[in-house]
């Protein structure tokens, strides 16, 4: 499958300064994105923090695959997946040492949001209440759960979906990176098929931008890095009250054989981008 | 305007419309529905709307009142949920609904939280103990746990049953799918059911799924019970408990 990948992040049109960090290790195939919190400047250090571990570890995992993995053995997880629920909790233990090491630090923390491709396999990792979505036959579906009040009230029935998105609770989240010494990750794994869009962004894009707009833009926008600008300049004219962040991955089909000239003549007639031919 | 209608298997007994004035449910004949049995309590149930969202409340009822298979005090109804007594149950008709503007005292105590805050363990279940005494009460029996699962009742795939476990679940020909489909001119990809917060929403794939009949317009949420028809099987989602 062939892989192209673009990111945004933007400061947003109330606050001063932007607390999100994202990471595209595009030899790696990982895609890292963290929307910090804490007062001052600590947000900021919270998130960058979280991101470069992640991305760290995961390169030390791909050269090293037998160095030693942190955390609850799962099973049934590819070696990617447990990997990147290594790298999160270590994450975790780094963010969490360093704000019991700088007492001006106390109570940062951030959200975590990772997707590493392998092939045709997904793995995501994920604390927090950023998201990721795959977009496949033009429906956006959510490949996290937030780990927010309003979320977990409306699994226990206690809330609406639309009431959820009315509450002024939503930015109480129930596990974050970084505020305890463990925390719960969850890893989710899928297959991913040719066409697939793959969205991982902040709440700075969800509170402001309604999934059908996020699904319209990304299927009228096929290049990622313009799609990504798109949805954060959306964000932003809806008001951009929080930083936004965003990543979007598109997967093409790896021309391959005989018809291989075919499939890229189409992609130029379809797209008119200029990536269908090669990285 | 919402309906509901009483069956007793697959009979129609009564019709009723929900209006601003609340449905009661119950054994005894000054009800709007009456449910002849007695397993069902005089005064057993009522339907109404509050805040815009219809709402079932049971009325300490000895047997107690269900939506789809779960034991409730108060719950939210959606369209298509089945809200059984006894042995009957009421079918659910929420189309044509215009969703009005949710408000609740919530709001009003709620303080505003713009920064981004976490709950210690503590804090959280205080949060939700309150957050649950304010609003609806939806109680679940005690010591249930609901499994989400697609049984095959015909059509040929590489097993019998599959516990829905993830966030999205692929139904196809493709190897890379959860439910695989066996046989020729199968599509890799032929639908996809995907959890959110709410429930187990399908959509289509290569495929239209046809669900109770009927083919789904977009992603729809499956209640339990429900009958899956998509390339030539025939799946059943039900929630075990």
């Amino acid at each position: 499958m062939q892989i192209s990948s673009g990111g945004a992040t933007h400061v947003g049109m109330v606050r001063t300064n932007n607390e999100d960090c994202f990471r595209i290790a595009s030899p790696l195939n990982l895609f890292v994105l963290a929307d910090g919190m804490g007062g001052e400047a600590h947000g900021e250090v919270a998130s960058a923090l979280a991101v470069e571990t992640v991305v760290k570890h995961c390169i030390e995992g791909r050269e090293n695959p037998a160095a030693a993995l942190l955390g609850e053995a799962k099973p049934g997880l590819t070696p990617k997946g447990r990997r990147l629920l290594s790298a999160i909790h270590l994450a975790n233990q780094k963010v969490f040492q360093s704000a019991q090491e700088h007492p001006e630090r106390q109570g940062m923390g951030a959200t975590l949001t990772t997707a590493w491709i392998d092939g045709a396999q997904l793995s995501v990792g994920h604390v927090g209440d950023s998201r990721v979505y795959l977009l496949r036959t033009g429906q956006l579906q959510q490949l996290t759960s937030d780990h927010s009040l309003v979320a977990e009230q409306v699994r226990r029935g206690l809330l609406t979906a639309t009431e959820a998105e009315q509450s002024n609770l939503q930015s109480v989240l129930l596990r974050a990176l970084g505020t305890q010494p463990q925390v719960e990750v969850d890893v989710e794994e899928v297959g991913l098929f040719p066409g697939d869009v793959l969205l991982l962004c902040s709440d700075g894009l969800t509170r402001m931008v309604t999934e059908p707009e996020i699904a319209g833009t990304l299927q009228a926008e096929p290049v990622p890095q313009r799609a990504a600008e798109k949805l954060v300049q959306l964000a932003n004219e809806s008001g951009g009250i929080d930083n936004v962040t965003v990543i979007v991955v598109s997967f093409r089909p790896e021309p391959k054989g005989w018809f291989s000239w075919l499939r890229r003549g189409a992609h130029k007639s379809e797209g008119g981008n200029g990536f269908a031919g090669g990285r | 305007m919402a309906k509901l209608s009483l069956m007793f298997e697959e009979k129609l007994v009564k019709e009723v419309p929900v209006g601003s004035r609340p449905v009661r449910i119950g054994r005894s004949p000054d009800n709007d529905l009456v449910v002849d049995n007695l397993a069902v309590s005089n005064d057993h149930a009522r339907v109404y709307f509050e805040a815009g969202r219809l709402v079932v409340e049971d009325r300490g009822s000895l047997n107690g009142t269900f939506v789809n298979d779960l034991r409730v005090e108060r719950a939210t109804l959606h369209d298509g949920d089945s809200i059984w007594v006894g042995k009957h149950h009421i079918k659910v008709d929420a189309t044509g609904d215009a969703p009005l503007p949710y408000e609740s005292g919530r709001k009003t105590t709620a303080p505003m939280i713009n920064e981004t805050m976490v709950l210690d363990t503590k804090v959280r279940r205080d949060m939700l103990q309150q957050a649950a005494a304010m609003g609806e009460r939806t109680q679940f029996a005690a010591g249930r746990i609901r499994v989400p699962t697609i049984v095959v009742l015909s059509g040929r795939t590489d097993a019998k049953e599959y516990v829905l476990t993830n966030k999205l679940t692929t139904i196809g020909k493709s190897a890379m799918a959860t439910i695989k489909l066996r046989g020729w001119f199968k599509p890799q990809m032929a639908a996809q059911i995907n959890q959110r917060d709410d429930g187990y929403y399908i959509g289509s794939g290569d495929k239209i799924p046809v669900v109770n009949g009927v083919a789904i317009p977009g992603p729809t949420r499956l209640n339990d019970g429900d009958l899956v028809e998509l390339s030539g099987v025939r799946l059943n989602f039900i929630v075990r408990e």
